[in-house]
């Protein structure tokens, strides 16, 4: 009996594998085929694996320019996010102002902000200071968006780093920048990465703030760029599939080495 | 939420480094102001004015005045809080019977928890692009299994038909944030203290009644919390719809989300005023249902303990 209700269960929890993960699994199939194949079948094996898809995708469809494109993008919001979320986090939990709480208490609400009420707006100031359609502004205000999560994260670990350390460090002459960078810092490493790989992947997969400010071809992300593809060429069913795994893959890879810390990362916001 | 004063607590008043204090928190509010204050403070603005490409011009109120009279924008927030208040039900309660499913000692338990994180990862572009084709009227799974099953008369373009189109774009999106909650539950159900269950076993408590009696109001605060994350989320939804859907068919699948960006980019009417007027009152409605909410939890926590 006891056999009987674990094999049913775990039959009810496979089942649920294939429902999370057969979409994927699906397209990573179309991705090694042609459309004229797929459309004899669209649920058989790559036989033969069409590789040569990936090349030509990558340099036939633009979708080299647009992965390239999200590369930048992302890497230089993240780098900057983390240095400057770091030192307002780091600033709010340590030293002891009057603003302190007002400054931490309006960045928290923003976290719930709906991104209309700025987005309008912000297309008008990049017209006008010749951000708009650009890399840097996009970049700018990916910071911009993604600032409040990370001090949030940040803030609350910096705040559990005894005080007692930072003396030490005071006695033995370090300086408030030398606190920050060789003892708060390498000690909140682990929340640090926690942010860096968080940011990556919802920064990676933004589309709004993307599709409203940047509208060159040369720009695109990968997001913009699968978008413009099916809008092309709806009926190109392969082709599509080999761009969605090239937006894919990087988000698969990072999760393979670091699926602890990336759980991690994205409830961060949810376990109170 | 927040832990403040704990660490704060140490600088003594006397001396304030007020230069070191500027310097750690200038580019970020540099940044803040810039980009999130000032462009929020500017479509509050907007949505008083006619904006033009080249001019604006006073109306008063005349945007709020033709917004109460807007069909298109009330079938959007209807869309839109239909999806935010089922949505979250369907994600915890399916996502709450995964996590006792693992807690229960499953063989390969955690190959289970990160295979049904997966999508969660995916940008909604590529899990709307996913679904087109799983709802595809002539070959997709969802009706090629109908066929197979002898059920064929009951398919149909799935997104196509207004009455089927909004039910079928919130289950993706119960699909993509199940996993999520469920990684958030199963952790919640790791830390609870192990004597409790082991007393409610000794009592001879069936799982049904350990499960209401003692597991549920042990996690409740887990679970309050990710219907509001997940409600939250639901009212911004945009790039689902857009990529599926675009709000058609007959407004079926309009969030106000895409009725902003629709009104601000792509309706040839150039005026970015009426859409800060949408975006305007949105924001007031989620901000007024998101604290009303977290209000309303905090009460009853109150009562029960």
């Amino acid at each position: 009996m006891a056999i009987l209700r674990r094999s049913l269960l775990l039959l009810v929890l496979t089942l649920y594998t294939s429902f999370a993960a057969g979409p994927f699994v699906w397209a990573a199939m179309m991705s090694l085929r042609t459309t004229t194949e797929i459309h004899r079948n669209h649920f058989a094996f790559p036989n033969p694996a069409h590789w040569e898809k990936f090349p030509d995708a990558w340099f036939n469809s633009n979708y080299g320019i647009y992965f390239v494109n999200s590369l930048q993008v992302v890497v230089a919001a993240v780098v900057i996010l983390t240095l400057i979320g770091a030192m307002a986090a780091h600033c709010l939990a340590r030293y002891r102002f009057r603003l302190n709480r007002v400054i931490y208490f309006i960045l928290f609400s923003t976290i719930i902000f709906p991104p209309q009420i700025t987005i309008i707006s912000l297309f008008q100031i990049l017209v006008q200071y010749g951000l708009y359609n650009s890399k840097v502004g996009l970049t700018l205000v990916y910071v911009a968006i993604q600032l409040p999560l990370t001090i949030y994260i940040l803030e609350s670990f910096f705040a559990r780093i005894p005080a007692d350390l930072f003396d030490a460090a005071r006695m033995d002459g370090y300086s408030d920048w030398e606190i920050f960078w060789r003892v708060a810092l390498p000690i909140a490493l682990p929340a640090v990465a926690t942010t860096v790989i968080l940011n990556f992947i919802l920064l990676w997969n933004e589309f709004l703030y993307a599709v409203v400010l940047i509208t060159d071809e040369s720009n695109r992300t990968l997001p913009l760029g699968i978008q413009r593809f099916i809008g092309d060429t709806q009926e190109d069913v392969g082709m599509i599939a080999t761009g969605l795994m090239i937006a894919i893959i990087p988000v698969i890879v990072v999760y393979a080495f670091f699926s602890e810390k990336l759980i991690q990362g994205m409830t961060a916001g949810a376990v109170k | 939420m927040p832990s403040s004063q704990a660490g704060v607590a140490h600088d003594d008043g006397l001396r304030k480094p007020w230069g070191t204090i500027v310097a750690f928190l200038l580019p970020a509010l540099t940044l803040y102001v810039g980009f999130t204050a000032y462009p929020a403070i500017r479509t509050l603005w907007n949505s008083f004015h006619r904006v033009l490409p080249r001019r604006e011009e006073f109306i008063g109120l005349a945007n709020y005045a033709d917004l109460a009279r807007d069909d298109i924008f009330w079938r959007a927030v209807r869309n839109t809080i239909l999806w935010a208040c089922t949505s979250p039900l369907i994600e915890v309660s399916v996502a709450l019977l995964l996590a006792l499913a693992l807690y229960a000692k499953v063989p390969g338990a955690r190959f289970f928890r990160v295979a049904w994180f997966t999508p969660v990862l995916m940008s909604y572009i590529v899990v709307g692009i996913l679904w087109l084709w799983i709802y595809n009227n002539d070959w997709g799974p969802v009706n090629v299994a109908m066929r197979a099953l002898g059920l064929g008369a009951w398919t149909r373009p799935w997104l196509g038909d207004p009455k089927t189109a909004l039910p079928a774009l919130i289950f993706v999106t119960s699909w993509m944030w199940v996993g999520f909650n469920m990684v958030v539950l199963l952790a919640a159900l790791h830390s609870l203290p192990k004597e409790v269950l082991e007393a409610a076993e000794l009592d001879n408590c069936g799982w049904g009644a350990k499960l209401v009696f003692v597991i549920l109001p042990l996690v409740r605060a887990t679970l309050l919390n990710l219907i509001v994350l997940s409600f939250i989320g639901k009212m911004k939804i945009f790039d689902l719809v857009w990529i599926t859907t675009k709000g058609n068919p007959l407004w079926a699948t309009e969030t106000v989300s895409t009725y902003v960006y629709k009104r601000a980019f792509e309706w040839t009417t150039f005026d970015l005023g009426y859409a800060s007027t949408v975006a305007a009152v949105w924001f007031v409605i989620v901000l007024a249902t998101v604290l009303t909410l977290t209000w309303a939890f905090r009460q009853r926590e109150k009562l029960e303990y």
